[in-house]
């Protein structure tokens, strides 16, 4: 191995002259690959590499490694390939459907509401500002409007966060 | 006392200056548009139609803040043309991953945590198009456009120009353009009263002779399943069709469906545009408690307006003014 380390040199630099060594090292992948690898060096010293690829032979190494390694069921969401049918039942998977509201910018409604019964606490300011109609709160009579329970209250900023949703997938999907 | 005084006059009168400036009543933009016109510049139509255009067809990269009810969110644009067709990527800069590639009659979401999908669509999505996607031509019917006059936006030379809504039933806006590139650089969704409700604003714009390399691979890779949307038979929700329409609003959908959170809660769904503006109106038997006072939320220009009456809840959603709303939703009646 180290004796043919030295003609492998030799043979860069032209100065081989040997053809048996020659034609070992042909038959030798492992001399060949120390060989491109010595060119390689060469031509980074001499600055000479402009664009080469510098990293070596790792494909083999890369690949193999690819081969070995098990299959992640997680795929890049950029990267995910269609599988099986192109239409996929929707109820199934509704819940997906939250995404084209939350990337058109829609605001879950759900915990502000809760707030506007009580007095205002700076605090917790509502995510979403919901402003009735003038501006103001109207003022309230205790005796004439019952406030509404809590639970009215999350049921009400459920539907409307729904409506809102459902609303932003029409606009999405509108012909 | 009296120095305190004339400062709080001399900052109003400042402030009234600069804002004039932005939102100059139609009486100084007529004349302006008059010094305009005399120094045979293009017309506020042309410009429009250049924005439409260019916005359809150059290589960009928009970073931009949208800004409603004291809240902004950062967000970009990358706008790409591959064989004649336009790609467009767009994502949240704050926060979780949220992001959208629309390309070749698809948009896909990706967000954080969540599996990706994709909906059939043949309309661009992205942040002006609603704008620069109008019939100008057509639109003069609902809107008056106006040159405003020169300002400065993202360190570009830009014109803006008003569009004035010709009725009370939709709001304004204010376009500023790239006066070299033409593409939008701010928009302002603007009431009767002159308040601006909610406004979009470039804050860097790049343009480029080729596509972005990053969309340009985007473009070819596939994209994940497109899902449709259902509908619920006929037969399960009563019928239901609008007496009035704002004017040159059309209606585009009318369908029954499941509200999407919701699977158990069918709607009668139809939708209005006019052009620039998309209003939903839901009609459905089912109630959530409310109280009067509260039956409006908005948010920015888009307003959610409920209305009960018997056994019937009406929902308006929409960028219109609340009169709009109100009478869609008394508009409504059953069909037979």
């Amino acid at each position: 191995m180290k004796e043919y380390s030295q003609d492998l040199s030799s043979l860069m630099d032209n100065e081989l002259g040997d053809k048996e060594v020659i034609n070992t090292i042909l038959d030798d992948t492992v001399l060949q690959k120390q060989f491109s690898r010595y060119q390689l060096i060469g031509d980074v010293l001499r600055d000479e590499s402009n664009g080469l690829d510098l990293r070596m032979d790792i494909t083999d190494n890369v690949m193999a490694a690819i081969a070995n390694e098990k299959q992640d069921d997680y795929v890049a969401p950029l990267a995910a390939a269609p599988e099986k049918s192109n239409v996929v039942p929707f109820m199934k998977r509704f819940g997906q459907y939250a995404i084209a509201a939350s990337v058109a910018g829609v605001v879950v409604v759900s915990s502000l509401m809760v707030n506007q019964g009580s007095s205002t606490d700076p605090s917790v300011a509502p995510v979403l500002n919901t402003v009735p109609f003038g501006g103001a709160a109207a003022p309230v009579s205790l005796q004439a409007t019952p406030l509404q329970s809590e639970n009215e209250i999350k049921e009400r900023n459920e539907r409307v966060e729904a409506l809102l949703k459902d609303h932003q997938l029409q606009l999405q999907t509108q012909p | 006392m009296k120095h305190r005084l004339f400062l709080v006059a001399c900052m109003s009168l400042l402030s009234l200056l600069a804002s004039s400036q932005l939102i100059a009543s139609p009486e100084v933009a007529q004349s302006e548009v008059k010094i305009e016109t005399k120094s045979a510049l293009p017309s506020a139509l042309t410009y429009l139609n250049n924005m439409k255009q260019a916005y359809r067809e150059l290589n960009y990269k928009l970073l931009y803040l949208n800004t409603a009810q004291n809240q902004i969110e950062p967000k970009q644009l990358i706008h790409g043309v591959v064989d004649g067709k336009s790609v467009a990527y767009f994502y949240f800069l704050n926060g979780a991953m949220r992001e959208s590639l629309q390309f070749d009659g698809k948009i896909s979401f990706y967000q954080q945590g969540s599996q990706a999908y994709s909906l059939a669509t043949n309309r661009d999505q992205s942040v002006f198009a609603n704008i620069a996607n109008f019939n100008f031509e057509n639109g003069n019917k609902s809107y008056e456009y106006i040159i405003l006059g020169r300002d400065r936006i993202a360190g570009k030379k830009a014109i803006a120009i008003r569009m004035i809504s010709k009725d009370q039933y939709r709001y304004s806006y204010i376009v500023w353009l790239d006066l070299e590139s033409y593409l939008p650089l701010r928009l302002d969704i603007i009431n009767q009263s002159n308040q601006i409700l909610e406004q979009t604003m470039v804050v860097s714009l790049n343009i480029s002779e080729t596509i972005n390399p990053w969309i340009q691979q985007l473009s070819v890779q596939a994209t994940p399943d497109v899902l449709h949307l259902p509908l619920t038979a006929i037969a399960e929700v009563p019928k239901w069709h609008l007496d009035w329409l704002p004017p040159s609003f059309k209606i585009v959908k009318d369908d029954q469906h499941k509200l999407m959170m919701h699977d158990t809660d069918p709607v009668s769904y139809i939708m209005l545009n006019d052009g620039i503006v998309r209003v939903s109106v839901y009609i459905s038997t089912k109630q959530t408690k409310l109280i009067e006072q509260k039956n409006v939320i908005r948010r920015g220009g888009t307003l959610i307006y409920t209305k009960q009456d018997e056994n019937v809840e009406i929902n308006v959603i929409g960028e219109i003014p609340l009169i709009t709303a109100e009478k869609i939703a008394a508009s409504i009646k059953p069909s037979k």
